[in-house]
Formats: C-alpha cells, sequence, structure tokens
C-alpha cells in the first residue's frame, strides 16, 4: 500500500529566513497523523504546501503518488478539491450566513444546499437554530464548529486541521477534539493536524510527527510519546522549558 | 576621498534597491491584472457577485458623485462669469461649462470620488479576507478568489462607471445652469440651447471611454493591495491607503493620457 501524502525533502524558505529545511514525511490512507511542534517551526507553511497555496522551494510532495508541485491552475484546483481545510481562526466568510458558508462548496438548488448544511451542522452537533445566524453571532467554540461543519461539506478525502483547538477552554476543546476523531474515522479521511495542544494528539492521532527547525525530528505512533528516547519530543510533550529546544528570550 | 566614495555607493546601493523594489511591485501587479483578467473570461462566473458589485459601486456612488459635479459645475459656471466679463466673453459660459465638465471635471471628479469610496472598501473587505484566512479557505472550497473576488469587481466597475458619469455630467451642466440662470441673468432656454450646440459626440463617448478606464484601475488597485495585503489590522489600513493613493494617481495619470490622445492633436 503506498502513502495517500509524501513529502520528500521538501525545503521552504521566506527571504533570509528558512522555514522548511528538507522534511521528509509520509502519511497513510485513513491515518490520522499530528504534527507537534513550537510556534514557528513551519507547520502551517507545511500545510499550505501540501495544499498547494505555498510552491515549495525544492523537494517533492505526493499525493496518491502524483506530484502536486508546479501544477497549472486548473490541475491545481482539482487537487485542492481534495482537501477540506479547518482555518485556526475559522476563516468563516463573515458576509454569509452559517448555512452557505457550510454549503459554500456545494452544487444544486439552494433548497438542497440548505438540507445539506443542517445535516453537516448536526454532525457536528449544532441545531438547525444557527444555519441562518451570521459567524459574529456565534462563540469562538461554535465558530470552529461551523468551519469544521463546513471542512466536511463536500466530502473530502484529506482533511487538515490547523490548531483545531486554539482559543477554546478545555471543555470545548475536548468536544472539538472528540469531533475530529469521530468525523475522520466514520468518513474514512486521511487527517493531518498540527497543534502544540498535547490533549489534541492524544485524542486525535493514530501517528504523530514532531517538526522543529524545518525537520522532522522524531515520528511514531500517539503511544510512542510517552515513552520516545528523543530529548525534543520529551521536552515539548512535558512542556519544559529546558532541554535542547531554546526559546529565544533574553536574560534578565 | 575613500569616504567620498562609500557615501556615493551606499547612495547608489539605496538608490538600486528602491528601483529594484519598485520594478518589483509593477512586476507583482502586471501578473495580477493579467491572471485577473485571463481568469475573468473562463467560467464559473458569479453572477450574484456581478449583481452585488454594480450595486456597491454604482447605485450607492450615486448620491456622491451627483453632488460633486453639481457644486463643480455651479463654481466652474461662476469663475468662467468672472474671466469670461474680463474680455466681455461672458456669454462662452454655457459652452466652456459643459466641454470643461463633460471631457475633464465629470469624469475625474466622479472617478476620485469613487476611488474614494469603493477603492478602500475593496482594499479593507479583501485585505481582511487575507489576514483572517479566508481566501486560502475559498481556494480550499472549489472557488477561485479570482474569478470569485477580483472578477466580479473589475467588471462591475467597467460597467457601471460610464453610466455613472454620464449622470454626473448631466448633473454637474445642470449646476452651471443653476447658477447662471439663477445668479448671473442667463435666460434659461438660450443657456440650454448653447449647451446643446458646443457638446458634441466626441465629448461624451471620450467621456465614457475615461470612465471605464477609471473603473478600472479604481477596482484593479482595491482589489490588487487587498489580495497582497499582510500583517493584520495594520497591513489591512496600509493596504487601504495605498488602494486609494494608488489609484487616484493611475486616474490623473490615464486621464492626461486620453486627453492628450483624443483632444491633443
Amino acid at each position: 500500500m503506498t502513502a495517500k501524502i509524501i513529502l520528500a525533502g521538501v525545503k521552504k524558505h521566506f527571504g533570509a529566513k528558512v522555514v522548511l529545511n528538507g522534511v521528509d514525511l509520509a502519511i497513510e490512507p485513513g491515518e490520522s497523523m499530528v504534527i507537534i511542534g513550537g510556534s514557528g517551526t513551519g507547520k502551517s507553511v507545511m500545510l499550505k504546501c501540501i495544499l498547494g497555496l505555498l510552491r515549495p522551494d525544492a523537494g517533492d510532495i505526493r499525493v496518491d503518488g502524483k506530484s502536486v508541485v508546479g501544477l497549472s491552475a486548473r490541475a491545481l484546483a482539482d487537487h485542492q478539491a481534495r482537501f477540506g481545510m479547518l482555518f485556526q481562526g475559522g476563516a468563516l466568510f463573515d458576509s454569509l450566513p452559517v448555512w452557505r458558508n457550510i454549503s459554500f462548496a456545494l452544487k444544486g438548488s439552494a433548497a438542497e444546499r440548505r438540507a445539506a448544511a443542517i445535516d453537516n451542522l448536526a454532525r457536528v452537533g449544532l441545531g438547525t437554530d444557527v444555519a441562518d445566524l451570521r459567524p459574529s453571532e456565534l462563540s469562538g467554540g461554535m465558530q470552529k464548529r461551523v468551519a469544521l461543519a463546513r471542512a466536511i461539506a463536500a466530502r473530502p478525502e484529506i482533511l487538515f486541521f490547523d490548531e483545531p483547538t486554539t482559543g477554546l477552554d478545555p471543555i470545548m476543546a475536548d468536544v472539538i477534539n472528540n469531533l475530529i476523531r469521530t468525523l475522520v474515522t466514520d468518513l474514512k479521511i486521511t487527517a493531518l493536524t498540527i497543534t502544540h495542544d498535547m490533549a489534541s494528539v492524544r485524542k486525535i492521532a493514530d501517528s504523530v510527527a514532531m517538526l522543529y527547525e524545518g525537520q522532522i525530528v522524531w515520528h511514531g505512533s500517539r503511544h510512542g510519546i510517552d515513552s520516545a528516547d528523543n530529548p525534543y519530543v520529551d521536552q515539548f510533550v512535558h512542556g519544559r522549558a529546558d532541554g535542547p529546544i531554546r526559546m529565544q528570550v533574553r536574560k534578565l | 576621498m575613500t569616504s567620498l566614495a562609500t557615501t556615493l555607493s551606499h547612495a547608489l546601493i539605496a538608490l538600486g534597491s528602491v528601483i529594484i523594489a519598485l520594478l518589483g511591485s509593477i512586476g507583482r501587479l502586471a501578473r495580477f491584472a493579467v491572471t485577473a483578467l485571463g481568469r475573468m473570461v473562463q467560467p464559473p462566473w458569479y453572477p450574484a457577485q456581478l449583481f452585488e458589485q454594480m450595486l456597491v459601486i454604482g447605485y450607492f456612488s450615486l448620491p456622491v458623485v451627483g453632488l460633486t459635479a453639481l457644486f463643480t459645475g455651479s463654481a466652474l459656471a461662476q469663475q468662467i462669469y468672472i474671466g469670461g466679463s474680463r474680455f466681455n466673453a461672458a456669454a462662452t459660459v454655457p459652452a466652456v461649462t459643459v466641454i470643461g465638465i463633460v471631457r475633464e471635471l465629470g469624469p475625474v471628479l466622479g472617478g476620485l470620488m469613487v476611488a474614494g469610496r469603493v477603492s478602500s472598501a475593496m482594499a479593507a473587505e479583501i485585505g481582511t479576507m487575507r489576514v483572517t484566512e479566508q481566501i486560502d479557505a475559498l481556494t480550499t472550497l472549489r472557488t477561485d478568489p479570482y474569478r470569485y473576488l477580483v472578477g466580479p469587481r473589475i467588471i462591475a466597475a467597467v460597467l457601471v462607471m460610464p453610466l455613472l458619469v454620464l449622470v454626473s455630467n448631466a448633473l454637474g451642466v445642470m449646476g452651471g445652469w443653476l447658477l447662471a440662470t439663477g445668479r448671473l441673468g442667463f435666460n434659461s432656454a438660450a443657456y440650454l440651447n448653447t449647451t446643446a450646440q458646443f457638446l458634441k459626440a466626441d465629448d461624451v463617448i471620450s467621456s465614457m471611454v475615461k470612465a471605464a478606464v477609471f473603473g478600472f484601475f479604481i477596482a484593479l488597485m482595491g482589489c490588487y493591495h487587498g489580495y497582497h495585503s499582510s500583517g493584520g489590522a495594520a497591513g489591512v489600513g496600509r493596504a487601504t491607503t495605498n488602494a486609494v493613493v494608488s489609484a487616484f494617481i493611475l486616474i490623473l495619470l490615464s486621464n492626461l493620457i486620453i486627453t492628450v490622445i483624443v483632444f491633443g492633436s
């Protein structure tokens, strides 16, 4: 069985700043992989490279064995249509009501699309009453759930989650984590999540990879993270300030 | 001597980097415009977006553009009267007013007012969509942001600006007529008669061509600066300012070029 997504030697820099410095990673079909790493380690850039929103400077990205680097505009649109993405801030269209956000990529009559939107709202545990609200009228947790409903509405093959629990209280974060786990299992989706929330990792992940200074420094199963013989993973999982990962903090 | 050479080379490096940055942004803008125009002619199209933009750019700009034209037409007639009286040529008020309004002031002031209203709003809206990842979200939802956001705005602006300027011209002439008949003692029928005599089809056509060109720049600048904004709220603020300033400059420059081409020979 070939991997669903393969990254080989992916590099990306912005000006003098090297963000990705040779990322190698393989994600199996139906697998839920979580990428962990501190802020600014290039996790979001990596997702955007796979989506084709950014073009890597070097290396190759393959989805189902087909290279997706340097596609034409039309082929890129077909490529992007296979993905759903939950953005960090939700990225809901604030000019549209909730149901039109969710059914944005769907075809059909307004009544059909509205019915599909309500169906997807139910999947994330929200009722019909929110369908006609504007995104600005929802709480942060509800916005995340609506964004999740929008990401799964077109039944993508691959789902990306960009920091799904950031900015939520622990209980709402757990609700989102459970939803993600259930949806990924039920809809048989390949999922890639980036987070620095260890509770998310333990809930969502089948396997975990750690990104540090633009490279994957560790890759293994979720159960392996606590016993990983890797100083980076060990420091991150236990959230210690001291260790091989040095934060840029000036001495007082 | 060495210090002079160092200073000079530093100055040259600074100048060079400014030129490189300028050429870079011209290149980015050209690429943006070509991409937008190329995508615009291929489906899918978004008629609902187009209609909404026509309403926002055209209909809702009517009051501000109309008032601008009305006041300017009146002021123009007053000044031509004062200036003309010195050469016993006060009777030229209707002719000079209509030519001044239709050829220059109607389209230019209308363009500037719409740029102030619309370029800024487009840059702010698209810029906010950029920094909140809504534009990235569009691409993951099978929607090309060029076709969905940029295309309808440019098409709408190019279509409605000529109509808007037509109204603006009419109100400008009316402003002149109101002042001339009300304050300067012109005969109403004679004023309108002279106006009609002096107004040529070429004047109206050039006015509408200018309006369409201005509409293109108004929407292009709003979309371009919004699309490329970065850095949160401050970035969106910068994009808004840049959109208005660059639209103003492009309107004034293209107006000069069209005027020289059409009326210069």
